[in-house]
């Protein structure tokens, strides 16, 4: 099989306009993506076989049409990239030698095993995942993300327990409520961390919002749909522990004062077997950071996110992004993004010239600039106050679910080694860090708390360093016979 | 949701009807079991991030283990078990 031109990781909004792009304008394009079918999170699609209720229109359908027709596009299904090689020298003697000279090394694990793809270029739109978010009794089972919930609901047709609880501080869970107020569930309560007067838009707001009419259509949507079923949606409201045994039963939610703290006397017991959690997206930018592509620290954006230029491309040759790994900024923005990296690609790897690709880019840039002036105002009232989301962790609270290391071990840990003070010092001592997500659930509460121990600032506590496999391959897979996999 | 006619699944030895090509932790929590995981120190976990992040599913599929049962579809006969400290 011919080496594609583009490797496209992830096949979400992002990516399927990518996609459909490149393969438009003639470049030869593997997606790789680890769902069944493309579509992402955001736009999941029940598994072959199931059929939806009638009347349910699944979002995203023009765009999953439009890249699955497009010419010259290869899905990889079911496949996990686990590393970007060939970037820096040395670091890639997996398989014994360096890449043909301008390709790099994609590897990937799937139903096949591991499968080497040499591309020209790299276009990283792995999205986003739950920003996790450490509090006593996060770990018992009936305690999910919003994002989980709602994939068993709209893509399974499952409800995943009998009485809901939603908590954080985002409006996806709005939405989420309203399908499961829709799929007949029981919704006790959804508590979102804002108050109600830090919501309501300014001026610049409103204007920006005339640009997102249908993003404010389904949040007033869905808080008919709750109106209307009784269910109490409480702003300044926060979960402050989960508890049952050995499954979930209750959960503790607590008023917020003006400072982002939980008021004390104002503690409720709330029964209910499933707390859906929503506090916002963290971008998925362990690939990109493995690759050697640099990041910066933008906390209403998500996080770290990954550095780039006007064309989408990052600090490493030939390796573009486009979606959440730029900001977290929503399906509509990703797709945006997801045509215009796809354009700079095409622009570098010379299938398109500069004039084209400046041309066909305007009106892109302009629905992109219109899109990033909603996004804004939304991010900036519902980026997580980091501080007081860290306050709510006790001693005895479970910080990394892998390794089981919890608040107390790592606040004994800085006492013992006063010099400590970064992501990766204190993996090493605690081992938080080292299971088998390798970092994703616990990083964020884990750099709060070192910085609320240290006083230290997200650049100096830093992230852990990502290294390839960024996630788990079967040894047996990597180490079949004495031969090197064989390059797709 | 329309789904296909159900097959049977062996879950820690228990005969378990599921849906071909639902996901693993769909169907193990239809049929009842709310944590499918456990901790080197014995601690219950579930479903959490239900996307293929976290690695609290991860059981056992046919004697492999740590699959990620969100990520895994529901096959005739499979063999899963649940609670496999990792």
């Amino acid at each position: 099989m011919s080496a594609p031109d583009v490797v496209v990781v992830g096949a979400g909004p992002a990516g399927l306009a990518a996609a459909a792009t490149l393969g438009r304008h003639g470049a030869a394009v593997t997606v790789v993506d680890e769902q069944e079918q493309p579509g992402g999170q955001i736009y999941r699609q029940p598994p072959a076989g199931f059929t939806p209720p009638a009347g349910s229109s699944p979002a995203g359908r023009a765009l999953l049409a439009e890249a699955t027709a497009a010419p010259g596009v290869r899905w990889l299904a079911d496949t996990t990239v686990w590393g970007v090689l060939g970037t820096r020298a040395g670091l890639d003697g997996y398989a014994g030698d360096q890449p043909p000279p301008g390709r790099y090394r994609v590897a990937t694990h799937g139903p096949v095993g591991v499968r080497l793809l040499e591309p020209r270029a790299v276009l990283l739109t792995a999205g986003a995942y739950d920003l996790p978010v450490p509090f006593p009794g996060w770990t018992l089972p009936g305690v999910l993300t919003a994002g989980g919930v709602q994939t068993f609901v709209k893509a399974q047709g499952l409800l995943p327990g009998g009485r809901f609880v939603l908590a954080g501080g985002h409006p996806l869970l709005l939405v989420v409520a309203a399908q499961l107020v829709r799929a007949g569930a029981r919704v006790v309560e959804v508590a979102l961390i804002q108050r109600r007067r830090d919501l309501l838009p300014g001026p610049a707001g409103l204007a920006a919002a005339a640009g997102a009419g249908g993003k404010i259509a389904e949040g007033v949507d869905a808080l008919r749909v709750l109106r209307r079923a009784g269910v109490p949606v409480r702003f300044g409201t926060v979960v402050r522990r989960a508890a049952g045994d050995p499954d979930l039963t209750t959960v503790t939610l607590a008023e917020v004062g003006p400072t982002g703290l939980p008021v004390s006397g104002t503690d409720r017991d709330v029964p209910c077997d499933v707390l859906a959690l929503g506090y916002g997206f963290v971008p998925s930018v362990e690939l990109a950071r493995q690759a050697g592509c640099a990041v910066t620290w933008d906390s209403p954006a998500g996080g770290w996110v990954v550095r780039h230029d006007e064309w989408l491309r990052t600090s490493v040759p030939q390796i573009a992004v486009a979606g959440e790994l730029t900001g977290v900024a929503g399906a509509e923005q990703a797709e945006v993004e997801g045509r215009l990296a796809a354009l700079g690609v095409l622009r570098d790897l010379g299938l398109l010239d500069e004039h084209r690709a400046v041309t066909l880019a305007r009106p892109v840039r302009r629905e992109l600039r219109r899109r990033r002036r909603f996004v804004t105002q939304v991010l900036d009232r519902f980026a997580p106050d980091r501080a007081a989301l860290g306050s709510l962790v006790t001693d005895d609270t479970v910080l990394c679910r892998c390794e089981e290391v919890r608040a107390g071990d790592v606040r004994r840990a800085l006492r013992a080694n006063p010099h400590l003070g970064t992501a990766n010092a204190v993996k090493l001592v605690t081992r938080a860090g080292m299971g088998l997500c390798q970092g994703r659930s616990c990083q964020p509460g884990l750099c709060q708390l070192i910085s609320t121990l240290t006083g230290r600032g997200p650049e100096q506590v830093g992230a852990f360093t990502a290294q390839a496999p960024v996630k788990p391959v079967p040894l047996r897979a990597l180490a079949v016979g004495d031969e090197p996999p064989a390059a797709d | 949701m329309d789904r296909p006619e159900p097959v049977t699944i062996e879950v820690d030895g228990r005969t378990v009807p599921a849906h071909p090509g639902e996901s693993l932790a769909t169907a193990l929590l239809a049929a009842g079991e709310r944590a499918v995981g456990t901790t080197r120190g014995g601690a219950r976990r579930a479903p959490y991030c239900n996307m293929g992040i976290c690695f609290e599913c991860v059981v056992t599929v046919d004697d492999v283990p740590c699959q990620r049962s969100c990520l895994i579809r529901v096959r005739a006969d499979m063999r899963v078990r649940t609670a496999v400290p990792r």
